[in-house]
């Protein structure tokens, strides 16, 4: 797995220069806490060297507001639905209640302090 | 423009096996927007991975992500943990995990097949796919002890061997089944009512297979050669045991109804490979590491790409354990492809996506 570093501010340019639909295969997003930030991941894979795995990651606050890359990669929007609903982070332009009830307690998946 | 009417199909409805809902629009029986909501089964198995089981319980529990492709689920988890803990399991484990995963798209893909039958209104063609589907949910159920959700593959291995009658049985009904096979083909294949119902229903194209990062048959039926089997030899050797990769071009329903039938004949060459060229070796390898780092898995479950990410932190517990299943992936290509179909079609495209929301909302 290739792992790139990225930052809020970059993260629309470098995916966005980096991913083509021809080539690439945008898998899922995911997030992990490391202390009180959250790493937040874009997976990729590669449809000509199918074995490599490309992750681009940054770290950001919970309170953060995370851009929306639905522009580039257009069923993004899936993955940016459950993020927010399981994890209880902040997506450009995304609502609760796609994989969880609207009603539903906010972000399961995040550890109890 | 027509009169607009708003439609819902489920989350209950006859022609969904699954708590899945659409909204659809319609303007004289065409459909023009589609809204999804897969919210109805999250069952939190992901953050009791990380907090209730211990790391070699896990795979028993994502067995129970899905009760189709549960060998699928435990197969990619044992994988990642294995990458964790930086072991190899024996030769004959890799080959065993691949029976039991093509056994199981034997009888995942007659299922699906079945319903688009039942859902393009062709009953008899359903109860006979069905019966013939019957031979590979015995034959699970003699490798593995149960019919579903067999925990088959653990982490370093696996828990069963091959017994060699069983083998045996294997060959012996995978020959009986083949003329069944063939019957079925010419029945999908060229059956004059089944056709006026599933040619160019719910088609996507190449292109916008791949806009949209769909997986699985949906996207092979559309052109796009994605199967993670082709992919991933350093975990399991796939091509040396047979695979091919099944594409057509339509993108339609019928195109994958062809590609689930011709991948079945892949997936008997596999199973027929496997028996005879079984190596011997262990069947587990023990370790007594703690997982330790993160790590990343692909898998082709029978409905497409089954991705898992594991982080672990030299303990009992992980860190955190990510499951996307393949339906999950074709969610929003399911939702555009509806549109320009006319709404009668909608049961049989919704059965042809062989949407899984018990994997996609975990």
């Amino acid at each position: 797995m290739n792992k790139v570093m990225t930052s809020i501010e970059n993260l629309k340019k470098d995916i966005g220069d980096f991913y083509k639909p021809e080539l690439h295969h945008f898998m899922v997003m995911n997030a992990v806490e490391v202390g009180d930030q959250i790493e937040v991941q874009w997976f990729f894979s590669d449809y000509a060297h199918p074995c490599d795995t490309t992750c681009f990651y940054t770290l950001v606050s919970p309170e953060t507001e995370i851009p929306s890359i639905k522009d580039i990669v257009a069923s993004a929007w899936v993955a940016e639905a459950e993020l927010v609903d399981l994890m209880n982070i902040k997506v450009e332009n995304t609502q609760k209640g796609f994989v969880l009830e609207p009603d539903f307690e906010s972000g399961p998946l995040r550890k109890k302090k | 423009m027509g009169r607009q009417y708003e439609i819902p199909i489920g989350a209950q409805h006859i022609s969904l096996l699954e708590p899945l809902h659409f909204k659809f629009t319609t303007e004289n029986e065409k459909i023009v927007a589609t809204e999804a909501n897969v919210y109805y089964v999250h069952r939190g198995i992901e953050q009791a991975c990380c907090s209730k089981f211990k790391f070699r319980q896990v795979s028993f529990v994502v067995g129970r992500v899905c009760g189709l492709c549960s060998i699928s689920h435990t197969t990619a988890y044992s994988q990642v943990a294995e990458k964790l803990l930086k072991i190899e399991i024996p030769l004959r484990a890799k080959y065993l995990r691949m029976l039991v995963i093509e056994l199981d798209r034997i009888h995942s893909h007659l299922l699906c097949l079945s319903h688009v039958a039942e859902n393009s209104g062709f009953e008899a063609l359903f109860m006979k796919t069905m019966q013939y589907r019957e031979f590979s949910m015995e034959l699970l159920e003699a490798v593995c002890g149960n019919r579903i959700q067999y925990d088959f593959s653990i982490v370093g291995g696996v828990a069963r061997d091959l017994k060699p009658q069983v083998a045996q049985s294997i060959l012996e009904r995978l020959k009986k089944f083949i003329p069944q096979l063939d019957e079925l083909m010419d029945i999908y294949k060229n059956n004059w009512t089944l056709s006026l119902k599933n040619k160019g229903a719910g088609a996507i194209t190449k292109e916008d297979a791949m806009r949209l990062n769909v997986v699985g048959p949906f996207a092979r039926a559309a052109g796009l050669a994605i199967d993670v089997r082709n992919e991933t030899e350093d975990l399991l050797p796939w091509k040396e045991v047979g695979f091919e990769m099944i594409t057509e071009t339509s993108g339609d329903v019928y195109a994958r109804n062809m590609v689930r039938l011709r991948e079945l004949y892949v997936s008997i060459r596999i199973i027929e490979n496997i028996i005879n060229g079984l190596p011997e070796s262990a069947l587990i390898t023990e370790t007594k590491a703690f997982p330790d780092g993160e790590a990343t898995v692909r898998l082709e479950a029978p409905r497409g790409e089954l991705f898992y990410y594991a982080k672990g932190n030299k303990t009992q517990i992980l860190e955190r354990l990510k499951i996307k299943a393949p339906t999950f992936s074709n969610v929003a290509a399911m939702a555009e492809a509806f549109t320009g179909n006319e709404y009668g079609s909608a049961p049989a495209i919704i059965a042809s996506y062989d949407p899984c929301l018990s994997c996609t909302a975990r």
